[in-house]
């Protein structure tokens, strides 16, 4: 036991940031042991959010959103597509997350991040298993023509709890997203229609009018790090690499449980530890969706 | 839901029903897409900073294209990389899949990585950063027009925010030739039906070309009179970037 | 300062100290290490239709570089932006043998390079306007049918100015190239694909009046050289390459990297590329007629 008193010694002698990158597990305890996280943060609150819809013009939907300094850009590109035959009155949607080199310095051109394919596929089964949204509603003309949303989210920023801000800006996205007016065409294309000459058309419209999306109900997520007898919500990603043990809730709005993700760890988490997540993702949520209302005034959900 | 398993259908983005009239960019009283006149450059919107994880970065918006560039480095060099006493920049662009118009049509340019390195590699001091490499990222949010002059500016900004030694900020500003008329930083409208471009990247303070490009037909006179409409509006760009720098730094220190 | 214009390019020549100031000195001296002047070419000579089953083909060398270019021209659909336009793509690849930096890889970094490069130089803006190869001689239909040239250059072996002289394999193979008469059948509806008959016998010439040469002025120490050797190059401090045709009109430019240039540097540079231009152009189509002529008997 002569070593951790041998830590102690050199850490009155080292200025602060060589401690904390030297030794970072005893800078997180030391910080831990006092209430608080390094960055000043109490233990169970979330890192500032901010969301932005409309970030990307060219888009039918979009957001950008903000944890911390993790950020995320969401954009949602409606496209025509032949529906399949065994659900003819469907439209599809495609959910993708990347992560390009600019966002953090483990990611080098040519090799995708590790995580980035493992949020895409937690974020489709997320949103596919929530029944957010019905996926008649992207049906144009049955066994015909339907809409394919392409939603790509992209990371800008990664510190820490990605898969939360990508969701959310995944949500965000599709409470903007409008739905463009087509009508088809004596080719069996689907073709725009604009305001002005969207009257004299003798093309029958098959989507009158832009329409939004009716989201039936919003999931949202809050990750939390489990160190010790510790809980800490929404980790930077330099907690997030001291710490192992990560548990992810999902939410919808009216407190029903989603999905619930705990990918190994060394610490082993009763259940009264996942419980308090559950407290402290509940509260989140309702944090969140009061973020997403007031972007959007006239959602209805 | 994704593609429910299998292949993804074959899916097009609808197009408007009236039939796009190629723009009459010849008549006398042609106007710019955007209203611009023939001189004159879209408003340029830099902030550096923009990614945290980044050792610098700096992020850029012209009219309606927007860039991010994060610089990382200088860090060590790639195993099998030689011993260099100079070091190395390694340059990467890549676009969003919403960038273009038409979702995903960004990854035809694999040229612009090998351009903006050639564009940046004159201004920096390589030798100040021996046996190690700086990287250079770009991501094109939205492309709409003169992308890789916004990259490049863009670039030098982030390493000026990363603290990388160079002789001078890079700036960089393109034209598009129209039989006789000449266009600044021309929007994708015009770039797609342009007669010949011509691209200038420079040190201002220095006054010296780093990256240089010209397609289509082009007369002495006229290349003379591009190289100084761009060189002109180079110089205003690196105006606007410096202050864009001395703003960041008068921040921080309070 | 000698360090500022160490070998970025091809760290494969190993010159020493001593060689490297033999090199500088002597451009400075308006006398290059093969006896050259500084504007002065290396033997040119020309081979056309090496390869048999191309429309056209070429072999130039000059000095030790060795380039062939292909032409294959098959029937296609024109773009919708471009309806009454033919399409051209143009695609280099450089033998692993080429040149011991070729190895494995080595090479595709460069072949892209140069291909971008000689599309910039030959094919002109966007609008097809100011292209070296006439692309409106291209169509068969408008709309419907038109011809689609692949050109494939290959560098052979390398001993510097690869791209003056895969610019010269294809205007050399362009003149090389017949493009089969095609008939179409009459009758056919607006909306159908028409029906076509490629001719076995007859074949049109392909125009090419309007190729540019590239001329490549690399610059070492305070001048600049035409058709550097590879040494040369190692001591470049940069390089511009600027495509002209037949009336002096600049039809493509790419500085290729190093150090920054100024302005007025630049426009010498195109003015003594316009005058070089001219001589190489006559010189290229002496070469091109003579072999041309040697191929038909």
């Amino acid at each position: 036991m002569g070593l951790p008193n041998a830590f102690e010694d050199l850490s009155s002698e080292l200025e602060v940031d060589a401690f904390r990158r030297l030794f970072p597990l005893r800078y997180f305890e030391r910080h831990l042991a006092e209430s608080i996280r390094t960055d000043g943060r109490p233990l169970g609150k979330a890192r500032e959010t901010s969301i932005f819809l409309g970030a990307v013009a060219s888009a039918n939907g979009s957001a950008l959103v903000k944890i911390g300094s993790t950020t995320m850009l969401t954009a949602i590109k409606m496209e025509v597509m032949t529906p399949s035959l065994e659900s003819p009155d469907e439209g599809c949607l495609a959910i993708d997350f990347f992560m390009p080199p600019i966002c953090s310095p483990i990611v080098r051109p040519g090799r995708p991040a590790e995580a980035s394919p493992v949020v895409s596929k937690q974020l489709s089964d997320t949103i596919s298993s929530s029944k957010m949204i019905d996926l008649k509603e992207l049906s144009l003309v049955s066994g015909k023509a339907a809409w394919m949303a392409y939603l790509d989210i992209y990371c800008l920023d990664a510190d820490g709890a990605l898969f939360d801000a990508a969701l959310l800006s995944a949500v965000a996205a599709l409470s903007h997203l409008q739905i463009p007016a087509v009508a088809m065409n004596d080719d069996g294309k689907i073709v725009l229609v604009s305001d002005e000459d969207g009257r004299k058309q003798a093309q029958e419209p098959v989507n009158k009018e832009k329409r939004k999306l009716t989201l039936r109900s919003i999931p949202f997520s809050l990750t939390c790090i489990l160190h010790k007898n510790y809980i800490l919500a929404d980790p930077t990603a330099e907690e997030e690499s001291i710490v192992e043990t990560h548990v992810t809730i999902v939410l919808d709005t009216s407190g029903q449980l989603i999905s619930l993700y705990k990918p190994g760890g060394p610490v082993l988490a009763y259940t009264s530890a996942i419980q308090d997540c559950v407290a402290l993702t509940r509260q989140r949520v309702k944090e969140l969706k009061s973020f997403l209302d007031k972007e959007n005034p006239d959602m209805e959900v | 839901m994704a593609g429910k398993g299998g292949a993804t259908p074959a899916t097009y983005s609808p197009s408007p029903t009236t039939d796009k009239q190629k723009p009459a960019l010849f008549k006398e009283d042609w106007v710019r897409p955007d209203g611009r006149g023939f001189h004159q450059c879209r408003p340029a919107f830099f902030r550096t900073g923009a990614v945290n994880a980044a050792s610098g970065s700096a992020y850029a918006e012209f009219g309606n294209t927007k860039v991010i560039v994060s610089v990382f480095g200088p860090r060590e060099s790639k195993k099998a990389m030689m011993y260099s006493d100079i070091g190395r920049l390694n340059c990467n662009v890549s676009f969003t899949t919403f960038a273009t118009p038409v979702r995903g049509q960004g990854s035809d340019h694999n040229e612009y990585s090998a351009m903006l390195h050639k564009a940046l590699e004159g201004g920096i001091i390589l030798e100040s950063f021996p046996k190690t490499t700086v990287d250079v990222f770009a991501l094109v949010l939205e492309s709409s027009g003169s992308d890789l002059p916004v990259v490049i500016s863009c670039a030098s900004l982030a390493l000026a925010d990363a603290g990388i030694m160079m002789y001078d900020l890079v700036a960089s500003v393109s034209v598009s030739s129209f039989s006789k008329n000449l266009v600044i930083d021309p929007v994708l409208e015009e770039e797609n039906c342009q007669d010949g471009s011509l691209m200038i990247t420079c040190m201002p303070s220095r006054y010296e070309i780093t990256q240089l490009t010209v397609t289509g037909e082009w007369s002495s006179p006229k290349i003379n009179e591009g190289m100084q409409l761009c060189l002109d509006a180079c110089a205003k760009l690196a105006k606007i970037m410096r202050s864009c720098l001395k703003e960041a730094a008068s921040d921080s220190k309070e | 300062m000698w360090h500022a214009s160490a070998p970025r390019t091809s760290g494969m020549v190993g010159l020493s100290l001593g060689e490297k100031h033999f090199i500088q000195g002597g451009i400075a001296h308006d006398l290059r290490c093969d006896g050259r002047k500084r504007l002065t070419y290396r033997r040119i000579s020309v081979e056309t239709g090496v390869i048999p089953h191309a429309n056209g083909s070429a072999q130039v060398r000059i000095g030790g570089t060795d380039v062939i270019a292909s032409i294959k021209a098959e029937l296609g659909k024109p773009s919708l932006l471009q309806p009454d336009k033919g399409k051209v793509s143009i695609y280099i690849d450089c033998s692993s043998t080429a040149e011991p930096a070729f190895e494995g890889r080595g090479g595709n970094e460069l072949a892209a390079e140069l291909s971008i490069a000689l599309q910039r130089c030959l094919l002109g803006g966007k609008s097809g306007a100011g292209a070296g190869i006439d692309l409106s001689s291209l169509i068969v239909v408008e709309g419907k049918i038109c011809w689609d040239l692949y050109i494939d250059g290959l560098v052979v072996s390398s001993d510097g100015n690869l791209l003056d002289a895969l610019g010269a394999a294809i205007k050399a193979a362009l003149c090389n190239t017949g493009i089969p008469r095609v008939q179409v059948a009459a009758g056919t509806s607006n909306d159908e694909q028409p029906e076509v008959d490629v001719s076995d016998e007859e074949f049109l010439q392909f125009d090419t009046s309007g190729v540019p040469v590239i001329v490549t002025l690399t610059k070492v120490g305070r001048h600049y050289i035409v058709d550097a050797t590879s040494e040369e190059e190692s001591q470049m401090s940069s390089a511009v390459s600027i495509s002209v045709n037949r009336q002096g009109h600049i039809c493509g430019m790419t500085k290729r990297g190093g150090v920054g240039l100024d302005p007025s540097i630049i426009l010498d540079m195109i003015s003594v590329a316009q005058h070089v231009s001219a001589q190489l152009i006559n010189k290229l189509d002496s070469e091109i007629a003579s072999a041309e002529a040697e191929e038909e008997t």
